[in-house]
């Protein structure tokens, strides 16, 4: 049995100075409003997006021929941790940054690098996601969104969801099935960036239980796409959205989302008379991000080296989320409040916002029980 | 992991076997020293593996012991493994005379008090030369070797028919102690002992799962291996998550020996552990069904260990207790400071 491999790593001076960066790029900004900073990388702010780009903190592993910073995954990890932890409104960026721009390295022409990575890091150019459709959740080889040969590239019909902000970015990284169904359902899918001001393109947004909307249902009449914004090879795009996945599954953000409301929770009871079973909640819960987060530090040294550990991070996101779920229910025990969805601050504001939106946490970027069948097959049992 | 450890690693992989077949636990529980076993060890130097080069040892310290307790419990090994290798290693530090007798480290929760101290499970008391005992007294750590005939035993076993006896002093251990050097306190020690525990109980997952995997492609019904059904695919894949963020905490905790953070990361580490411990062996037995509930079967001797070592050196709760009032006495917006300070940096 292959062992799932999680070496330690430690981070060394030089992300030690960039964190005091950060940190310091931070206390400018003052505090950020209590209803944002939960899940805050769902937050979109294009104006902070930008200020970030101007630190250089977009694109940062990226090859500095496209604009990027040249930089380890390390550094860039300590970078997003410090954004997060600080519930910083990253939302805008993050697609691009995170996945769309190293999918773009990875399989993308050198036409389509020198085009769109420069932008992303500038700030300028967001990717929304397009994989899911109203049919097509976890199944997501059963997609209907097709893509026909036309002359000079491919004319786009069908639809896609839960899009989140694409009303807000430029571009959608966009599965479509591009020849029809055979015996292998992996086959015959491929990977288009398409253009969202493009004729034909028409958006609802869907307002979600926590009463933001930040997500859409998609609708292609007859996109044209020429043949240049084709990702990688046709009909190979399976393979290219689960090496897509293997980034989007193992970085901090998949533990984060509700810190803000354990740090706050903390300083409340650091003022109250110490219960003991509130310090066992809060060092149980402290010890699980404690290694969550070396966990997270050891796949994104992996990705650093070149390794692309689809089973550890599934492993990392399956354990992360369900921390972030299990934070407001295990603290709204001991902070004995009531959560209030009107508050303007405080944590009964983060207590809501953590509740409402932490259905979500374990649904994008793969279910929990998807992922669990991922780390089955590596055990071998598929 | 260094090549110097690796070496370690795989070299005494060869000495632990697989004792499962054999009858020596049967023995051990019933009361029997495994002497044969303890002198294979013994003959090799292993028990020296955390001591300098002079001594005999790797020169690769506590985490060289580390290596050894994680492939104790990965085995199941039925001799004292920790215990010497851990009562060593404090000897050294103390600069006392290294022997080659069994010396199990107990460090004493509170100062020690009139002529008859009293210790609740002692690891193998019965068997030993001696108790390396440590203590603080008046804000000063004490070590003091003393001998078998200067300490009763009433013989004890945890689940896994490991002996854990209650022991009386007849002497007090402040007399002839000896002043530790200010580097290291009680505290220090008994940390290092709770990590052992979770060290080996990272290796007894390990094994645990492996077994479990392994029955659950051999085993069919319904006309399939059970592996093959999601239900039981889902439960395997959270006990591999907790299986490896043990290993991954113990790593880590170890990676942190003589920093600032040591206690903070052994804590996580024992927490981890502990509560993967739990669910590991009811999932382990919920796979493995009727047959996993013998005696005969091999899987016992992991499951009833993993239950007894996770109170052992502390609870996740006493654990998370210290953990959770240290984090609320931190300064303020000093938790995420705290959180990413163990880098290294």
């Amino acid at each position: 049995m292959q062992r799932l491999n999680f070496e330690p790593v430690l981070t060394g001076k030089k992300e030690a100075a960039l964190r005091s960066d950060v940190r310091r790029f931070l206390a400018n900004q003052g505090t950020f409003p209590p209803g944002e900073v939960i899940d805050s990388w769902s937050v979109c702010n294009p104006e902070f997006s930008r200020l970030i780009a101007a630190e250089g903190w977009l694109g940062m592993t990226w090859p500095t021929e496209y604009g990027g910073g040249g930089r380890s995954y390390l550094e860039r990890y300590v970078v997003i941790e410090e954004l997060l932890a600080a519930g910083a409104p990253v939302g805008a960026h993050w697609v691009a940054d995170r996945q769309s721009g190293p999918l773009l390295l990875r399989f993308g022409t050198e036409e389509q690098r020198q085009h769109f990575l420069p932008k992303i890091v500038r700030g300028e150019c967001f990717f929304a996601i397009g994989m899911s459709e109203a049919n097509s959740g976890s199944d997501l080889a059963s997609i209907k969104t097709r893509a026909e040969r036309v002359d000079g590239g491919w004319l786009v019909n069908g639809s896609k969801i839960w899009t989140s902000w694409a009303h807000v970015c430029q571009q959608m990284i966009t599965l479509c099935r591009t020849e029809a169904p055979t015996k292998d359902r992996h086959a015959g899918l491929s990977q288009f960036i398409i253009d969202l001001d493009h004729e034909g393109i028409t958006m609802n947004p869907i307002k979600n239980m926590a009463g933001e909307e930040h997500f859409n249902e998609i609708f292609f009449d007859n996109v044209f796409v020429p043949d240049t914004r084709v990702i990688g090879e046709v009909n190979q795009g399976w393979n290219q959205v689960m090496a897509e996945l293997a980034f989007e599954r193992s970085g901090p953000e998949r533990f984060l989302s509700s810190y803000r409301l354990l740090e706050a929770a903390v300083e409340i009871l650091r003022a109250k008379e110490l219960q003991q079973h509130a310090a066992a909640i809060i060092g149980q819960f402290t010890a699980r991000l404690m290694v969550l987060r070396q966990m997270s530090l050891s796949v994104a040294n992996q990705l650093q080296q070149g390794k692309l550990p689809v089973n550890e991070a599934s492993v990392v996101k399956d354990l992360g989320t369900s921390f972030e779920q299990e934070v407001p229910d295990a603290l709204r025990l001991i902070l004995s409040t009531e959560a209030r969805l009107d508050a303007k601050q405080g944590v009964e504001r983060l207590l809501s916002d953590a509740i409402l939106k932490s259905p979500s946490f374990s649904l994008r970027g793969g279910t929990r029980e998807i992922l669990r069948g991922i780390i089955a097959r590596g055990l071998g049992l598929r | 992991m260094n090549d110097l450890v690796k070496l370690v690693e795989e070299s005494a992989t060869r000495i632990f076997k697989d004792f499962s077949e054999s009858d020596v636990y049967d023995s051990m529980e019933a009361g029997a020293f495994p002497i044969q076993l303890w002198n294979d060890f013994l003959a090799d130097g292993w028990f020296r593996t955390t001591l300098t080069e002079e001594n005999g040892g790797t020169g690769l310290g506590l985490a060289g012991g580390y290596v050894l307790m994680r492939l104790a419990g990965y085995y199941a090994a039925p001799i004292p493994i920790m215990e010497p290798l851990l009562g060593l290693y404090v000897l050294s530090q103390a600069g006392m005379p290294i022997t080659d007798e069994l010396l199990i480290p107990v460090v004493l929760d509170n100062e020690p008090v009139g002529d008859t101290i009293s210790i609740a499970g002692v690891p193998w008391a019965r068997d030993a030369a001696g108790l390396v005992v440590v203590f603080t007294s008046n804000g000063n750590t004490y070590i003091n070797l003393i001998r078998r005939e200067n300490y009763t035993v009433i013989t004890s076993q945890n689940m896994a028919g490991e002996p854990r006896d209650d022991v009386q002093l007849n002497i007090n251990p402040l007399d002839a102690a000896q002043r530790l050097s200010d580097d290291i306190t009680a505290s220090q020690i008994s940390s290092w002992l709770a990590l052992g525990k979770s060290v080996m109980t990272a290796g007894a997952l390990q094994r645990v799962l492996e077994r479990t995997v392994e029955y659950a492609t051999e085993r069919s019904q319904f006309g399939r291996q059970i592996g093959k059904f999601q239900a039981v695919q889902q439960q395997l894949a959270v006990q591999a998550e907790l299986t490896s963020a043990s290993n991954c905490a113990v790593d880590a905790a170890i990676g942190h020996i003589g920093t600032p953070q040591e206690w903070e990361l052994i804590a996580c580490a024992k927490i981890t552990t502990a509560e993967a411990a739990g669910y590991a062996a009811k999932t382990a037995h919920a796979v493995h069904a009727a047959i996993g509930f013998t005696h005969e079967c091999p899987l016992q001797l992991s499951t009833r260990r993993l239950w007894s070592w996770r109170d052992e050196y502390g609870n996740e709760q006493d654990w998370s207790i210290r953990l959770g009032e240290y984090s609320l006495k931190l300064n303020t917006d000093g938790l995420w400071p705290w959180l990413t300070t163990q880098t290294g940096e």
